[in-house]
Order: structure tokens, then C-alpha cells, then sequence
């Protein structure tokens, strides 16, 4: 039908469009995103990319200087393919174990910003930002699970009063 | 023995529904409706099953009985009451049970009242359509029943039981986070609905009338589920303290799915019931929405997806997986196999048609949605493809999202004026009109940036063809009718609800737009450290930080509240509070931010800590552009979705009684809708948020000195202006102060150094008493001139919020600089120096 032609065209159109521009934001605004080891094994190469990085927090580790203010903390290993969480016993057990595992590899990270309220021990954290020359990360968002979705499992995260 | 009642609830809920589905289909099946009469009594008897356990958990909580694990984990013995009732949906188990029990009910509110219910077996069996509605909804029950029962039971019993729960956390204890969850599903779940009756539609064959019949269940669950994403926003605006309201988290984009197609869906049903078409395209788009419901769910229980508000546990992923694998194929296998019924022989429009534009507005919706399904995913669909992962972030999301919202604003400007055959171009004038205006009043108002000025041409334009088809509208009518214009409107919305109602929601979109435009384009952030007393420029806005106070200590949190006031062009404007909770137990604080909303900005403060002496304090400020707008659209959507949904009289033959009861329940709504409107901007404009108001500010430094003239403790009198050509020193101080006493020695020494330099010092005693007065001095040895100010008028005219606060007034009256507490001699002789050069 010469009609409906056209709105496959269209349609068409609209989706080429939409696919370009997916395609080419992936490229250039989305991050890579990665766990401590593939940092690591990037070397050089992850210096100055825009990169996302998980992790666990370390509680003792962090650091608040409110008058700059900056906050720096290091997160350790947690693994990213959910079938790997799933068989370590859930994301809960996967955190507590990262924290009490003195060989896990770490990361310093460096967030020039207020320090995030749901920042503790054990908590999950997603750092986009860059690698800087010193091996530190530099953080330009942090952001953390919210504690309810811990539930018993990680129970210190979810206390109130 | 409760949580053993309770499992046992949820084990026979699961048993009656699956009963339901197995008895519905027998009925098809057999031709017998004692079957279907079984069906419908056991649909019944899950919704209450349901209901009951859910009670069972409600007073669970209230009772606390911590031996229930869900309980223990999410409340305690402190817990205010409507907190315990809203930790029932706080934790996954909960949240699943109402899910569920929502399911059965709505299952049960589909089914024909028992009294209306055709007693000629030969119509109730042709109705074949309700037991296969009847099958898909109970099959659905069923499995939110069943993942519940045996994954995420909330009444698993601990083997010790626990003096006291673990709590709520502080960041849930806000209307919106309790209001949300419910609202959301609300929305997920009603949309089930629509979804079985067009399933029922495509295997009985009546393909034509099932969007009718379903018409308020989707309005209603479109509705709530807008409402849950605008809620979940507002909570973040107000609590997290980040400034911002959307975060494109895949748990946020999870609601916004089924909300777009939804969208569409309802914009194609309308066509469809006029007779135009889109057969296929609704029951493609109801079926993609109840898919991204489940995935929706899924996203958020599975943690398959990285989410910050996903829960942690896992165990539930495939089984979701397996159902939207499921549900997907199986609608799609089902419009395959009636597709002859479906299609339609209809000439094809023009793409400018109102067709046209209607069909490339569905298409536009669909890809939208696609392509923040591809963000969400992002990370396992770039491993799969090219084996490294990559993140969408807020700003992956903006770009690709906001080119297509662009098109569907434009869209929304012409698709109301296009004709059945093309769009004339004299139709668009109103829309040109209104991109012109809109860009004048954006490039005025200082928002010039080009990407902002086309974002504002299209909402201009948007609210262009709008305004000007009712305009048109009321004018055809009143002068046809020979009604006033008034009336006209009037009598026009209440005939035509779902049309106004539309253009209403329309409205409040493009104002929301208006809102993501300023807020988005034109962020202001900044980090200030302020001494106490200290000031600083961001904006338009004066920062002064007064003093920081601790509340007495409450149980094992430790409020600090910082009390900063801010001056707007000069003139003081608000005084706010933001707040730093920290809490003994944890390492965890709570910012809870200030904001003082206003109509062209809001102001938005965040106290993020202080030094370790507490002489300073940091703050991060946020200047958010136009974000009233969001809100205000909001709420303007909300209304028009009521109009929309209200139902209307008209066709109906009433009779007298009929009439006034309808006239009665038309008021009562009206009513509570618009009291709900009022409330819900009270809550968001009104007082609170941190905000306070002191009757006048302090002269800020280069403004002028309020004159005055002030009684000596000798006799004299002393005259502000009297003193211009002399710098003056004004000490604002009680005798009952104990800084002020720390002070009085500094002072003193300034004062015996730069007399004879010609600087003046006088002392006010605020709201003090002479006798108290003079032994002060006496103790002290202060020599300079003292005044009593017993009504505290002077130190009104000074904005003064406490003592001691010192003014320094240059020779030419105005304020130098001014001090909140205790001054020290080294300060001000550093800016008696500099005024004296």
C-alpha cells in the first residue's frame, strides 16, 4: 500500500535517528563501566576516561574535610556479573566479604563535594569520574544504595532511631 | 502463631486463585456456568484471603511482634503509628503482599456485580469475555501469590526472637517516600487490567470495544502511576539533597516505561474509539505496558541490574525473567493469530494529517521508550555485543531522550490543529504565535542559551494551539448559544471531560517541561564556607551565616541546624535552616536541606558540615531555575486527569432523584479534588522546608544605617545622622549576655584607642534594665556612651536576631561590615584602620 509506505518510512526514519543517536552517545558520553581488577588491568589506558567503578566502602577509610569540601574514602573489589553475586550468597554477603578481605583490590577514591549521607561501612558504591595520574579516583558522582534494600542481610545499614 | 495464620492466609490465597483460573476455563470449556459462578466466588474469596493477611501483617506491626522477621527488620517499639503502617510496603516481602493482594482486588472489582448480572443463561454465556479476563487475572495473581508464598514470605518467624526491631531509616520518614510505593502500584498493578480485557478481546474475538469498556481502569492507572513518579521526585527534591528530583536510575526509568506506553496507549485508544483505527497498535501497546510493569518489577527485586534503589536480593530474577519471557511472546503470538480480524482496510492519511501525526506520535512513543530500555540495560547489552560494558548516565539520557521529548512538544503543538485530511497552515499560526511569545518571555528573563530557547519556542508553542483551541472553542459556543463566555467554558468542560481534561494534562506536561528546562540547563551549584556573621554573593542572593545551634539531644541522634538568612537584590527575603543529623549508633548523617521556593527560582541550601572548632560552617547552595514549574505542572496534570476521569451525566436519561444524587457526588468531588490540590501546594509552597521569616533583615554591608536616636545612660541624646562624618562603632549587648561580657574588655581597649581618631562607639542595652545596665558598665569599666533600648526598637530597625552584634558605620552612613557574636579587638581594628585611610 503506497500509503502505509510512507509511515513505514517514517517510522523508519525516527528509529535510524534514535539508533544514531544511542550509538553515538554510548560512545562518547556513556562510561565504562568497571570493576577494581578491570581498572587495574587497563593501566595506563583507564588515565583521564570518564569511568564508572563499584565497590565496597571501607567505613574506616573515610575522610571529611567539610570546609573544601572533600571526601575521600576507599571502596574494595565486588564483582559485577550478577550470576557471580548470586553464587557468592547475595549481594550482602558479597560486601561483607570484600571488606574483611585484606588482599581485595582497592581503589582511593577523591569526591570534591559534601559527603553523601548513605557513605558507610559496607555500603555499595557506583563512582563515575576519572582515574588520575596518582592512582586515585576522582570522583564527580557518588552514589550509594539505599540501605532498605539491605534488609536483614546487611542489618546495620538499615537502622533508624 | 500469627506469622503460622499468616502463611497459611497466603498458601490458600495462592490455592483459590489458581482454583479461579481452572474453574473459568472449565466454565469456557463445558459451557456450564455453575463453573463460572465457582470462578467468580473464589476470585472473591482471594482478594479477601489477601486482605486478611495483609491485615495480619498490619497488626503484626502495630502489635510488635518482632518474632515476624519482616517486622523486626523494619520497625521498632518507638516507631510513630503511621510509620509502622507504612513499613508494611517499606521491605520487599511487604511490598510483594500488597502487590499482590492489589492484584486480587482488582481482579474482584472487574467482575459484573453480582446484581446486575444477567439472569438469562443464554446472554451470560455469550459474556465469555469476563472468564477469560477472570483466567489472565487470576493466572497473574497467582504468580505474584506464589513468588511471595515461597521466595519473599514477609512471615518467616526468627528462631530468636529480638527485644526491639532494627527501625525505619530516617530518609523513608517523609509523605512522599510513604506515599510513593502505594501510588506506584497503584499504577503497575491497574495496568494488568486493560491487559486482560485485551487478551479476553483477542481470544473471544470482539476485538473493537475492549478499549471502551476498560477506558477508566487505564486512565486511573495512568493517573496513579504519573502521580507515584511525581512523588518519588519530590522526595528526592526535598530530602536527598542533591538538588535534583531524577537521576535516570534504571529503577526510576522502570516507572517511566509503562507510563509512556501507557500514554500512547490511551491517545490510541481515543482514536480507536472514534472509529479511526490503531486496533493493532493498542494491543501492542497494552501488551509492551504490562510487560514493562513486570519488568518494571523486575528491575527493582532481581538486583540484576545495577540500581542504587534496587533490592539486594537476587533469587528472584529468573522467575520474573520467565514471565515477562512469557508474557511478551505469548501476547504477540495471540495479535499474530488474529491479525486477519484485526486489520483494517482503511485509506491511508497524509503524514500531516491528524492521523498521520497521531501515528507518528505512537511510533515516537515506542522509540522513546525503547531507547530508555536501552539505557537501563546498557551495561549487559554492550558486554553481550562488543565485551566491554558501558554505563548510561544522566547525561547519555538527556541526549538521547531529549531530541525525541523535542519532537513529541512539537508534535503536541500540531496534532490538535491538524485537519482529518492535512494541516493548514493558517492552523498553525496559533502554535508560531505561541513559540514567539515564548522564546520573547525566555530571552527577557535571561534564559538565552540557543538549546533553551528552542526547548522554550516548543512548550510556547504547545501552550499556543491549546489556549487557542478552547478560546476558539468558548467563543463558537457562547456566541452560538448565546451563553456568557463563562458559562460557555463551563458548560464546554463539563460536556466534555475527557477532551478538556486532555488539555489539561497537557497543560501541566508542558509546564513540567518548562520546569526540566531551567532546572536542567541552568544549574547553579556552589560550595561556600562561612565564618559566623561572614556573608557571601551567589546569584542574586545575599548569604549571611548567623550562628550554627545544636537541638538538645533526642535518644541517639544529635541535630545540628545552621541559621542562615538570605537576602534577595539587596532586600532580606527568608531566613533558613538546614539540618545535619547525626546519628550515635551509625556512621550515617541526614542532610535534611532548607528551600525557599519561588515562582522565577528556588533556593535550595544544604549544610554539609563545619569545622572542627565550629567557628565555620559549609554549605552547598543550589539555584534551581523555574523548578516551581515542575510541581505546579504536576499538580495541574493530576487535575486534569481527574477531569478526564470523572464521569459524566450527559446521554444519560436520569431521573430527578438520580440527577440531584449525581449533582451531590459532582460537588463532593469537586470539593475533595480541589482540597487535595490546595493541600498538596500548601505542602510544597507553604511554610516549612527550613524556612522562616524574621520580620526585617540586617542592612547589609554598603547599605545605609537606619537612623536613629537613642537616650545616653547621662542624659544626652545620640543621633546617628547627627554623627555623619564619624565612623561609628554600634554594639547591640545585654547585661545578661555572658559573650557580650566576654567582649566588653575588647571594646573597651578599641575604644580607648581610636577616640581621639574620632571614632564613635555607641553601646545599645537591648531589652535590659538601667540598674543592670550600670553595674555592668561599672564592672566592666566601659566608658564609651551607652543607651538602653528597652523595647528592642533599635535593634528591631537592625534586624538583630540575638547579642551581642556589632555594626560598623562609616562617615557616610552606611554599614561596613557587621558582626554576629562576640568581636575582637584585632578585627576591629583591622576595619577601623581601613575606614580611617
Amino acid at each position: 500500500m503506497a500509503g502505509k509506505g510512507k509511515f513505514v518510512f517514517a517510522g523508519l526514519l525516527i528509529l535510524a535517528a534514535v539508533v544514531y543517536l544511542i550509538i553515538s552517545n554510548t560512545g562518547s558520553t556513556a562510561h565504562y563501566f568497571l570493576t577494581i581488577e578491570e581498572l587495574r588491568a587497563m593501566g595506563d589506558r583507564a588515565i583521564g576516561r570518564n569511568l564508572t567503578v563499584s565497590g565496597a566502602v571501607l567505613g574506616d577509610s573515610i575522610v571529611y574535610d567539610p570546609t573544601i569540601p572533600q571526601v575521600t574514602f576507599t571502596i574494595v573489589q565486588i564483582p559485577a556479573d550478577p550470576k557471580e553475586v548470586e553464587r557468592a550468597g547475595g549481594l550482602a554477603a558479597v560486601l561483607k566479604a570484600a571488606v574483611n578481605d585484606p588482599d581485595a583490590p582497592s581503589l582511593e577514591v577523591v569526591y570534591n563535594n559534601a559527603k553523601p549521607d548513605l557513605l558507610r561501612h559496607e555500603s555499595q558504591a557506583i563512582i563515575r569520574g576519572r582515574l588520575g595520574e596518582d592512582g586515585r579516583f576522582y570522583a564527580d558522582e557518588v552514589l550509594l544504595k539505599c540501605p532498605t534494600r539491605y534488609e536483614e542481610a546487611v542489618p546495620d545499614q538499615t537502622e533508624g532511631l | 502463631m500469627l506469622a503460622e495464620i499468616g502463611t497459611l492466609t497466603v498458601g490458600l490465597a495462592l490455592a483459590t486463585a489458581l482454583y479461579a483460573a481452572v474453574a473459568a476455563f472449565l466454565s469456557l470449556r463445558r459451557r456450564d456456568l455453575r463453573w463460572a459462578e465457582s470462578a467468580r466466588n473464589s476470585v472473591l474469596a482471594t482478594a479477601g484471603l489477601l486482605g486478611l493477611a495483609l491485615l495480619l501483617l498490619l497488626v503484626a506491626f502495630l502489635t510488635d511482634h518482632f518474632e515476624v522477621r519482616y517486622v523486626a527488620n523494619h520497625s521498632n517499639r518507638t516507631l510513630p503509628l503511621y510509620l509502622k503502617i507504612s513499613a508494611l510496603w517499606a521491605g520487599q516481602e511487604g511490598s510483594l503482599l500488597l502487590w499482590s493482594f492489589l492484584q486480587a482486588l482488582f481482579a474482584a472489582l472487574t467482575l459484573a456485580p453480582f446484581s446486575t448480572l444477567s439472569r438469562f443463561a443464554k446472554e451470560r454465556e455469550k459474556d465469555r469475555g469476563e472468564r477469560v479476563r477472570v483466567i489472565f487475572l487470576t493466572l497473574i495473581t497467582a504468580f505474584f501469590t506464589g513468588v511471595t508464598l515461597f521466595l519473599s514470605n514477609p512471615f518467616v518467624r526468627l528462631e530468636l526472637v529480638p527485644a526491639d526491631g532494627l527501625g525505619l531509616n530516617p530518609l523513608l520518614r517523609h509523605p512522599g517516600m510513604i506515599f510513593h510505593p502505594p501510588t506506584l502500584y497503584l499504577g503497575y498493578v491497574g495496568l494488568a487490567v486493560p491487559f486482560a480485557y485485551a487478551m479476553a478481546a483477542l481470544i473471544t474475538g470482539e476485538v473493537e470495544g475492549w478499549t471502551r469498556a476498560v477506558r477508566r481502569w487505564t486512565l486511573a492507572a495512568w493517573l496513579f502511576l504519573g502521580l507515584g513518579l511525581l512523588l518519588g521526585a519530590r522526595w528526592a527534591y526535598d530530602v536527598l539533597g542533591w538538588g535534583g528530583y531524577w537521576a535516570w536510575d534504571p529503577v526510576e526509568n522502570a516507572g517511566l516505561m509503562p507510563w509512556l506506553t501507557a500514554t500512547a496507549l490511551l491517545h490510541g485508544a481515543t482514536m480507536q474509539e472514534e472509529r479511526r483505527g490503531f486496533r493493532i497498535w493498542n494491543f501492542l501497546l497494552v501488551s509492551f505496558s504490562f510487560v514493562l510493569v513486570l519488568f518494571g518489577t523486575f528491575t527493582t527485586r532481581s538486583g540484576m541490574i545495577q540500581s542504587v534503589h534496587a533490592f539486594a536480593r537476587s533469587n528472584l530474577g529468573p522467575y520474573f525473567l520467565t514471565a515477562i519471557g512469557l508474557t511478551l511472546v505469548g501476547s504477540l503470538a495471540l495479535v499474530f493469530h488474529r491479525r486477519r480480524l484485526l486489520e483494517e482496510k482503511r485509506p491511508s492519511e497524509d503524514l500531516l494529517s491528524r492521523e498521520g501525526l497521531f501515528t507518528l506520535t505512537l511510533i515516537l512513543f515506542v522509540v522513546l521508550t525503547g531507547s530508555v530500555l536501552v539505557g537501563s540495560v546498557l551495561p549487559t547489552l554492550t558486554e553481550a555485543l562488543t565485551g566491554r560494558r558501558f554505563e548510561a548516565t544522566p547525561d547519555w539520557f538527556d541526549r538521547v531522550t531529549g531530541p525525541q521529548f523535542a519532537v513529541l512538544t512539537l508534535l503536541l503543538a500540531l496534532c490538535p490543529v491538524a485537519g482529518r485530511r492535512k494541516l493548514e497552515a493558517r492552523r498553525v499560526v496559533p502554535a508560531l504565535m505561541g513559540g514567539a511569545i515564548g522564546v520573547g518571555l525566555a530571552a527577557l528573563s535571561g534564559f538565552t542559551r540557543p538549546l533553551a530557547l528552542l526547548g522554550f519556542a516548543l512548550t510556547g508553542m504547545a501552550l499556543g494551539t491549546a489556549l487557542v483551541e478552547i478560546v476558539r472553542d468558548v467563543l463558537a459556543r457562547s456566541r452560538r448559544e448565546g451563553e456568557s463566555l463563562l458559562t460557555a467554558l463551563v458548560v464546554l468542560v463539563d460536556r466534555n471531560r475527557r477532551k478538556y481534561g486532555g488539555y489539561v494534562v497537557h497543560l501541566g506536561v508542558v509546564l513540567i517541561l518548562v520546569g526540566v528546562i531551567g532546572t536542567r540547563m541552568y544549574p547553579l551549584e556552589q560550595n561556600i564556607s562561612l565564618v559566623a556573621g561572614d556573608l557571601t554573593q551567589v546569584g542574586r542572593y545575599t548569604i549571611v551565616f548567623e550562628e550554627l545551634r545544636q537541638d538538645p539531644p533526642a535518644s541517639d541522634r544529635l541535630s545540628t541546624r545552621a541559621i542562615v538568612s538570605v537576602y534577595r537584590d539587596g532586600a532580606y527575603w527568608v531566613t533558613l535552616q538546614p539540618r545535619l543529623d547525626q546519628y550515635a549508633n551509625s556512621d550515617q548523617t541526614v542532610t535534611t536541606p532548607a528551600l525557599r521556593a519561588g515562582l522565577r527560582e528556588d533556593l535550595y541550601l544544604v549544610l554539609t558540615g563545619w569545622s572542627v572548632d565550629g567557628a565555620a560552617a559549609t554549605f552547598k547552595v543550589f539555584v534551581n531555575p523555574l523548578a516551581s514549574f515542575l510541581w505546579l505542572g504536576g499538580l495541574i496534570f493530576l487535575a486534569g486527569g481527574a477531569l478526564a476521569f470523572w464521569p459524566s451525566s450527559a446521554g444519560l436519561r436520569l431521573t430527578v432523584p438520580q440527577a440531584r444524587r449525581r449533582a451531590l457526588w459532582n460537588t463532593l468531588g469537586l470539593l475533595a479534588g480541589v482540597a487535595v490540590l490546595v493541600a498538596a501546594g500548601v505542602a510544597m509552597w507553604g511554610p516549612g522546608h527550613g524556612a522562616t521569616a524574621q520580620p526585617s533583615g540586617r542592612p547589609l554591608p554598603g547599605q545605609p544605617a537606619p537612623d536613629f536616636t537613642l537616650t545616653l545612660l547621662d542624659g544626652s541624646t545620640f543621633s546617628l545622622s547627627g554623627a555623619r562624618g564619624q565612623v561609628v562603632v554600634l554594639n547591640f549587648w545585654a547585661s545578661w549576655c555572658p559573650p557580650c561580657a566576654a567582649e566588653s574588655a575588647d571594646l573597651q581597649a578599641v575604644w580607648s584607642e581610636y577616640q581621639e581618631k574620632g571614632v564613635m562607639f555607641v553601646g545599645v542595652a537591648y531589652k535590659d534594665e538601667e540598674a543592670a545596665v550600670r553595674d555592668f558598665l561599672t564592672q566592666h569599666g566601659q566608658t564609651y556612651p551607652v543607651g538602653l533600648d528597652p523595647t528592642g526598637r533599635i535593634a528591631g530597625l537592625y534586624g538583630i536576631t540575638g547579642v551581642p552584634e556589632t555594626f560598623i558605620v562609616d562617615a557616610d552612613g552606611r554599614v561596613a561590615r557587621f558582626y554576629i557574636g562576640p568581636v575582637t579587638a584585632e578585627q576591629l581594628r583591622v576595619v577601623l584602620d581601613g575606614l580611617l585611610r
